[in-house]
């Protein structure tokens, strides 16, 4: 009988027990790579005796952000848990571009709706410490959720309150230079006939999902025209909702079409004329 | 130390050149005084009219920024030895006028016994101070570390230089962080790995860790006890963004379209319809055809930021070895070069050794190499045949 050492043995019982782990990660992660680096992030961040259990709930298509409780977005991690929609990467990417075209602004009031996490108007006032920013959700879990990354981050010049898109007197006559969203876009159709990934449908909430053209109409009849905001950035799911938005504007306005990293059309975005928010132009 | 520093003092002689560069435990110590090559005084004399320049623009009033006081504390430092020196010369030239008296010989041999030896490390001083810093030498450095030949045991041996690099940092008390590290399948060895240095003037001391480090041992993996040759390559590159800049501020040193950054792509809508841990990022640099991808931070922006970091300092370093070799071109005195495919050094463990190619320096303490406290011996090795090679460049460039 061959005898091994009791380190190689305990080198090779760690080995099984990880290859054991990434094989149970890699229906949900789909390669093997990502699996590997899912379980590293699993290590790196858990204490060791909730490994096993994260991986389990991941196995079963948990999004990883809600088990390790944060997902990074720009320089901040924004916590995350159920009810409340994870913010993307995609968001993440046109939220940046816009903070670099304000750096160069001194003042301006900003207001962002449907902010869920509050992750984009958290990132704005944490880059931008001299801007005045508002944000609103109409759900108490996202209301919940923003202001407690207030808190960790320690940002002050950020106000989270409740608002319902589609009430009219939302503002209370108060005014605003630019309006940022993202709303829900994904339709009733994409929501039920594979559009939409499985792990999205069975844990992140419908509310911060589901709309449609409503949502950019009343965006920009109930927001974007009574605060007389002179720029907006409103990311979407197709094309459709673009134009309809363009559509809604008149000839004061520039509006443009914005795609993301990966070549989908992302956001639609506009300014008016001979405004400060012309910044926005070559984002 | 002191044997190293003594067999350096032998290399001046012109005609003593082509025997071996540096040897450890060279005997001969110098009994007479070489003084320094004509060109070499020549350049010190153009540096202490440079700062006599300087002090004369700055009782003008003259601007004075960031640039000028380090080149003027740098030309200071020079004209300071150098003038120790020239004050040293003449002592010990009016002494060798007094041996021919028979009455004053004796005090003259006792007081040259004293200033010579000041003397020769005055000019060793001055020698290597007159030959210009390295254009990246106050830099921080990124090391990038790739298994060569060998499978495995290459992986396994690379994860220990990876290892050492960190070790080294730590005795020194130097930040550094792990900008990407993969493992190989049994997680024992290192497929790719890169280190970020932070302290600046890193560079400058790591630089002669570039190229290929080979190892000699019987691997852990090896059943019948053979010994077997395997390699790792280093390289190292200068960090070109400043510590406290934003975080996209390397990306805005492109101009549009320079880099193609590709990021996941998923054959859906993406957007809210997908919740994608991909973080993985990959840039290509267009007019070079570099390719730089990150993806160990689950932000994507964080990888971004770093595969441009690391983007603007393998273009760097590509830029500098490319001028160096056009210099070099233009020079008749064709000096031979490591080439990136040659071995540097070898990491010899049965024997307990470690041996620098490059000088044919030897160190019998393999552990303390690898412990980090070691590597400094090499790397002072290397500085002193490097200054040697370089000041016997200036002297053949200029005269």
């Amino acid at each position: 009988m061959v005898r091994c050492s009791l380190r190689l043995f305990q080198k090779a019982s760690k080995t099984t027990q990880n290859q054991k782990w990434i094989s149970s990660l890699l229906p949900v992660c789909k390669t093997p790579d990502q699996a590997k680096q899912e379980l590293r992030w699993i290590q790196m961040e858990l204490p060791q005796d909730k490994w096993d259990q994260a991986i389990q709930e991941r196995s079963k298509f948990i999004p990883l952000q809600y088990i390790l409780g944060s997902q990074p977005f720009g320089s901040l991690d924004i916590k995350c848990r159920p009810q409340v929609l994870i913010p993307r990467w995609e968001t993440e990417e046109w939220t940046l571009k816009i903070i670099n075209k304000l750096r160069g602004i001194s003042s301006l009031k900003i207001l962002d709706v449907c902010t869920g996490t509050g992750c984009i108007p958290l990132l704005m006032g944490h880059s931008l410490p001299h801007l005045q920013i508002k944000a609103m959700d109409i759900s108490s879990d996202a209301l919940e959720l923003s202001n407690e990354n207030k808190k960790i981050h320690g940002i002050t010049n950020v106000e989270f309150k409740y608002g319902n898109v589609f009430d009219k007197g939302l503002l209370e006559g108060e005014e605003f230079d630019l309006i940022t969203s993202n709303p829900p876009y994904i339709s009733e159709l994409d929501y039920l006939n594979g559009e939409t990934e499985e792990s999205v449908l069975q844990n992140e909430p419908k509310l911060a999902l589901v709309g449609g053209l409503e949502f950019y109409d009343a965006l920009v009849n109930n927001v974007v025209l009574p605060s007389k905001a002179t720029g907006f950035f409103f990311e979407l799911g197709d094309l459709e909702q673009a134009l309809y938005t363009q559509s809604l504007l008149n000839k004061d306005w520039c509006t443009k079409i914005y795609k993301d990293g990966a070549d989908k059309i992302r956001c639609v975005y506009g300014w008016k004329k001979g405004s400060k928010m012309q910044v926005l132009e070559f984002i | 130390m002191f044997g190293i520093r003594i067999s350096r003092t032998a290399i001046p002689s012109r005609s003593n050149f082509i025997r071996p560069l540096f040897q450890r435990f060279n005997s001969t110590t110098s009994t007479t005084f070489q003084p320094l090559h004509p060109a070499l005084i020549k350049r010190a004399q153009q540096l202490t009219q440079e700062l006599k320049d300087l002090e004369a623009s700055l009782a003008d009033g003259g601007h004075f920024d960031i640039n000028q006081q380090k080149k003027y504390s740098r030309l200071s430092m020079v004209v300071d030895i150098y003038r120790d020196y020239s004050e040293n010369v003449t002592l010990y030239e009016e002494l060798q006028l007094l041996l021919e008296d028979e009455s004053l010989k004796d005090e003259a041999e006792q007081e040259i016994e004293t200033t010579l030896p000041k003397l020769v490390e005055l000019a060793d001083k001055l020698k290597s101070k007159l030959l210009p810093p390295h254009e990246f030498a106050e830099k921080a450095c990124l090391l990038e570390l790739r298994p060569g030949v060998g499978g495995i045991e290459a992986m396994i041996f690379t994860s220990e230089l990876f290892q050492m690099y960190i070790n080294y940092a730590n005795h020194k008390r130097w930040q550094y962080s792990v900008v990407s590290k993969s493992m190989n399948g049994s997680g024992n060895g290192i497929l790719e790995g890169i280190l970020s240095i932070d302290e600046p003037g890193s560079y400058d001391k790591l630089r002669f860790e570039s190229g290929v480090h080979r190892v000699q041992r019987i691997p852990e993996t090896e059943t019948k006890g053979r010994l077997q040759t395997s390699t790792a390559g280093v390289v190292v590159l200068p960090q070109m963004s400043d510590n406290n800049q934003s975080e996209d501020a390397d990306e805005r040193v492109f101009a549009q379209g320079e880099v193609r950054i590709d990021v996941m792509r998923s054959s859906g809508k993406g957007g809210q319809h997908v919740n994608t841990t991909e973080s993985a990022v990959r840039l290509t640099h267009i007019p070079t055809g570099i390719t730089v991808s990150m993806q160990d931070e689950r932000s994507q922006q964080k990888n971004k930021s770093r595969a441009f970091a690391v983007l603007r300092s393998r273009i760097a370093e590509k830029e500098r070895v490319e001028r160096e070799a056009a210099q070099r071109s233009l020079r008749s005195d064709q000096v031979s070069t490591t080439d990136r495919s040659d071995k540097i050094r070898t990491y010899n463990f049965p024997q307990n050794r470690i041996t620098d190619h490059r000088c044919s320096y030897s160190l019998h303490d393999a552990p303390g190499v690898m412990r980090g406290e070691k590597l400094d011996l090499l790397i002072d090795a290397l500085e002193k045949h490097e200054g040697q090679v370089r000041s016997k460049e200036l002297e053949n460039m200029e005269s």
